[in-house]
């Protein structure tokens, strides 16, 4: 009896590994880390929808190098430590030759350390933390903005929008605490004063205690970042604690169609920054691009909301493989130095990466489109 | 510099959530210490009990567009449901076991609950729309939403069911009888297996109430139940073993140091003071602060 | 026979990176006997002296934490004026100040917890380890919050200049993790047949009779303890600076759930059965993925064979097995009336 379980488990264990060996030999593997449970699950879903879109598309035009594709989708459950154990996966049993990944900077950074033992190179599709490019770690490729380059974008917006004094309120990692930081820095620039700074746990619902402070710092602005699950509920109790405040977020991962459904009335007014624009796809560079991916993710009744995070698994996929067609082969390292070279008609706009960080050691960053949109009356308006 | 009147305006707002906060707390408390002080079950799976609610409700108002005055009913019911066959398949046979022997039975129950949850609605949060209207109730400088009150009368109001059922029925007396002592109370003729699976079906209907009335008023996540487990417990170490006064002063209390925890100390800590609280309390005065009987070990 | 049976074990354990050419398996075999280590050290709370901890996973995370830090250096602000700044040390000297620590810390917690039993005991314990995680969410400046602890570096031995052995790949740590792990057999298995271990298990027996025969009870539980959360600490140690990240889900109530399933199912209060036990749930997830299960069928089946093991093998398999084994030699020979629980006492 125990023998018999046993030798199944071998057998399992040998068909699988015979498997994974076999389809090796007819496909080119990519390696996908996405948070697909946990905090950030809605949006680690849409992205990898948003791959998996573009994996049927390149593969209906006959793939690359004369081979199809194929996703390998880890779910890394929004956590750092279990990110590393989907590269190690990826990497070490899968084999992939490079990755998509990891949706938020903790994630990213997570992950890091393993690119550089293992010698794969991973696009970064949605973390905005500047140390990711940084820090001198060859094999990263980020095509998302940095919070740096957002606060940049957002500069001639102040004056506009009639901003004097400012609030904040971010998740505590990476992405929230380095968007704070750049865009007070900007803000302290352009002498807005800044009320007070606010943090919540990633997975924390209520928000009531830190909106009573905020409301009574009495700002005209709150800027708010963090993944779009928990700016619903801050619009939501915000509107119920009569914050009057004007809401901006930031980040992108903000989804304005997802907060008009879910937040109702309690979205209109908020503006949004985000990287792509489905309402009004002639804004972008690329309309063509971005026309074909919203009909083919509505053709596939993905969430209407997905939109704005799910062109960034898209845009992902057609450079790395852009890159692996440049390479040749799907090596890791030749990925990694084709890369360099890509430029890619993209849904954000035209993807082409430059140098950051310490000599001899830069990673590559692009330099994307931002855009601003304001929610009024239920509908997501230019601003 | 800020002015005294929007201080004062913090701390009425705070005091306010507070207040909303604490009756679905005391749900909870008063649902796991009953379980605890009847059949001495330190009761791991409440917290899921506290998800299954408000996943019974998304079922019913977003799945199948059921009323959402309707679908509260029937997401409790459904609780007392699943809470009366745990006693039955999982408690009924371990009845003399000691206390270390059903914890660890009602964990394995936690995370199979847990999962299986996660399975069926995947890990992406959902949220639930309500009948109220989306401006606030506004009372001169603080302000609160018509479903944060609602959740806080009907709170009010199961605790005082339960009050009712334990002080003024004979369900209720016998359940008292078997707090008291188990064996002469079954002497007396009280059917104990019947008292367990009532009492078990009971607060587990109460959590599932307590979650399905927060639901709404956040979003629902399969892992919302470790936390409201965790918070379940303080809130009866908090009161005592076995005190049903007790939880619901507890869950008060607690609500009022998270909330003001969180906006005078630091709101990363707002989930830490429950369990300082429990360390506290355990080391200075381990019964609780209303239990009526010593019950250590 | 016994001792040639154990040797040949080691033997076996210690052969397998030589002819398993599959890092994925070996990284999986690593992360279970870290587990083992940790359920080691659970076992000798839970199962020697019966007190069910339901915070062991605290330990474990100090432990992790504690190296990490030490090993990557930190500066924190403990009053606004007063800052504490620690510069990197090597690894091997980080581990054993995560173990001291996590030692320490059992001392700490032991202390005050076993003011109180029961459900008491357990809630409390469960609570320590919650405010310890959010410690360690919250107070970024020392541990990163959820940003994590990154790039915590590997352990390397050696003379400067004349060797240096390092602890990089998966092969070197799995011989590292065995190595730990036949350490802290070896104390676990002195300890519990010495004088304080006969204590600690006449505590777990009748503890109002062994207090009334003058066993010190606090005294022996807290020793019991500390030797238990150093163990803890020491496996979180590894862990570190195996999986070079450490975030404050490493603090999680599953990870202790996971440690009690083990000894529970393996058999508490044995020396074999946490091996046992996290050997069958070390390599189940795997398992599990081999046969292409979604991720939470692994929890569920945790929950379930929990739930089972309470039912029908209240002992744990060790017991059972040795009973059986027992049950049959008494057969051929003269009955052999070995009690599970007396067992480990001889």
């Amino acid at each position: 009896m125990m023998s018999r379980t046993f030798k199944t488990a071998l057998a399992v264990l040998g068909a699988t590994l015979l498997a994974a060996t076999a389809s090796a030999q007819d496909t080119i593997k990519i390696g996908v880390t996405q948070p697909l449970t946990g905090a950030f699950a809605a949006s680690g879903t849409y992205v990898m929808q948003g791959a998996k879109i573009a994996e049927e598309q390149i593969n209906k035009a006959g793939g690359v190098l004369g081979k199809k594709i194929q996703l390998i989708v880890e779910d890394n459950k929004s956590n750092p430590t279990e990110a590393v154990s989907t590269a190690e996966k990826l990497i070490v049993r899968e084999k992939v030759p490079v990755m998509l990944g990891a949706w938020s900077s903790t994630l990213t950074l997570a992950v890091m350390p393993k690119l550089e033992e293992y010698k794969v190179p991973m696009l970064v599709e949605t973390s905005s933390s500047g140390k990711i490019t940084t820090s001198g770690n060859p094999y990263v490729f980020r095509i998302s903005p940095t919070s740096e380059m957002e606060a940049r974008a957002f500069t001639p917006l102040v004056k506009s929008l009639g901003i004097k004094k400012a609030d904040f309120l971010a998740t505590n990692n990476d992405f929230g605490l380095g968007a704070s930081k750049e865009f007070s820095e900007m803000l302290k620039r352009e002498n807005v004063q800044i009320g007070t700074m606010e943090v919540m746990d990633p997975k924390a619902t209520d928000f009531s205690a830190q909106l009573a402070k905020i409301k009574a710092s009495g700002s005209d602005t709150l800027f708010v970042t963090t993944a779009v699950e928990q700016i619903t509920l801050i619009l939501k109790q915000a509107k119920d604690q009569q914050v009057t405040a004007r809401i901006i977020t930031t980040g992108g991962s903000n989804s304005p169609d997802q907060l008009i459904q879910q937040a109702g009335d309690a979205a209109n007014g908020s503006s949004h920054l985000v990287f792509f624009t489905p309402w009004f796809p002639e804004a972008v560079k690329n309309p063509d691009i971005a026309r074909t991916f919203v009909a083919l993710w509505n053709e596939k009744k993905h969430h209407v909301g997905g939109l704005t995070e799910g062109f960034r698994g898209w845009d992902g996929i057609y450079t790395i493989v852009e890159g692996i067609k440049a390479a040749g082969k799907a090596e890791p390292e030749a990925i990694q130095k084709a890369l360099w070279g890509v430029k890619v008609k993209g849904i954000n706009g035209d993807i082409a990466f430059i140098k950051q960080g310490p000599a001899g050691r830069e990673s590559a960053q692009n330099v994307p489109s931002v855009y601003l949109v304001k929610i009024d009356s239920g509908k997501v308006i230019r601003q | 510099m800020r002015g005294k009147i929007p201080n004062m305006d913090q701390l009425l707002q705070h005091i306010l959530n507070a207040l909303i906060l604490g009756g679905t707390y005391a749900l909870l408390g008063i649902g796991l210490t009953l379980i605890f002080g009847i059949m001495r079950v330190v009761n791991f799976a409440h917290g899921e009990l506290y998800a299954f609610g408000a996943y019974m409700m998304y079922l019913w108002v977003m799945v199948l567009g059921a009323n959402f005055y309707l679908a509260l009913p029937l997401a409790v019911l459904l609780g007392v449901m699943l809470g009366a066959a745990m006693e039955l398949v999982l408690l009924r046979r371990l009845r003399g076991a000691d206390i270390d022997t059903t914890m660890l039975v009602m964990i394995g129950a936690w995370i199979t609950l847990q999962n299986v949850e996660q399975m069926t609605w995947s890990g992406v949060a959902k949220s639930i729309n309500t009948p109220f209207p989306s401006s606030p109730l506004v009372l001169g400088s603080v302000s609160l939403s018509w479903n944060r009150l609602f959740v806080f009368v009907v709170a009010l109001a199961l605790i005082g069911a339960t009050y009712a059922v334990i002080n003024r029925t004979k369900l209720g007396k016998a359940m008292r009888a078997t707090f008291q002592d188990r064996d002469t109370a079954a002497l007396m003729g009280v059917d104990i297996n019947w008292i367990h699976t009532a009492t078990f079906a009971l607060g587990s209907g109460l959590a599932a109430a307590a979650g399905a009335l927060l639901g709404p008023v956040f979003v629902v996540v399969p892992t919302m139940g470790d936390l409201a487990s965790l918070k379940a417990f303080a809130i009866v170490i908090l009161g005592g073993l076995g005190s049903i006064p007790g939880a619901t002063i507890g869950g008060f209390i607690l609500a009022f140091m998270e909330e003001l925890g969180a906006g005078y100390v630091s709101s990363g800590y707002r989930d830490a003071m429950g369990f300082l609280l429990i360390i506290v309390i355990l080391l200075v005065k381990p019964t609780g602060l209303f239990a009526q009987k010593e019950r250590i070990g | 026979m016994k001792q040639g049976l154990t040797i040949a074990w080691l033997l076996f354990l210690a052969s397998v990176p030589l002819w398993l050419n599959n890092l994925y398996v070996l990284h999986v075999l690593i992360m279970a006997g870290i587990f083992i280590i940790a359920a080691m050290s659970l076992n000798l709370l839970l199962g020697y002296t019966g007190q069910l901890s339901l915070g062991h996973v605290a330990f474990f995370g100090i432990g992790a934490y504690a190296s990490s830090l030490a090993s990557l250096g930190f500066a924190v602000h403990l009053l606004p004026d007063w800052q504490v700044s620690v510069d990197p040390k090597p690894v091997w000297f980080s581990m054993l100040c995560g173990t001291l620590i996590a030692g320490l810390c059992g001392w700490a917690i032991g202390r005050l917890s076993f003011k109180v039993r029961g459900a008491y005991f357990v809630i409390v314990t469960v609570s320590f380890a919650e405010v310890i995680r959010l410690v360690a969410l919250n107070w970024v400046e020392l541990t990163q919050g959820p940003m994590a602890l990154n790039n915590i570096p590997y352990l390397r031995l050696g003379i400067p200049g004349l060797f240096e052995l390092s602890f990089l790949r998966k092969p070197a740590n799995y011989y590292l993790v065995l190595a730990v792990g036949v350490i802290c057999y070896v104390v676990i298995r002195r300890l519990v047949h010495s004088r304080a271990g006969r204590a600690m298990i006449a505590l777990r027996e009748n503890e109002p009779l062994a207090a009334s025969v003058g066993v010190d009870v606090t005294r022996y539980l807290v020793l019991a303890t500390i030797v238990s959360a150093g163990m803890a600490g020491a496996a979180g140690a590894l862990y570190a600076h195996y999986v070079r990240i450490v975030d404050p889900d490493v603090f999680l109530f599953i990870y202790t759930v996971t440690m009690v399933i083990m000894v529970v199912t393996g058999g508490k209060g044995t020396l074999a059965g946490p091996i046992v036990g996290g050997a069958i749930f070390g390599l189940l997830p795997e398992t599990l993925r081999a046969l292409e299960a979604p991720p939470e069928v692994q929890w569920v089946t945790y929950g379930v064979l929990m739930v089972l093991v309470v039912y029908f093998l209240p002992d744990g398999i060790v017991p059972a097995l040795r009973n059986w084994w027992h049950g049959r030699s008494a057969v051929a020979a003269a009955p052999a009336p070995e009690q599970a629980s007396t067992e480990a006492a001889r």
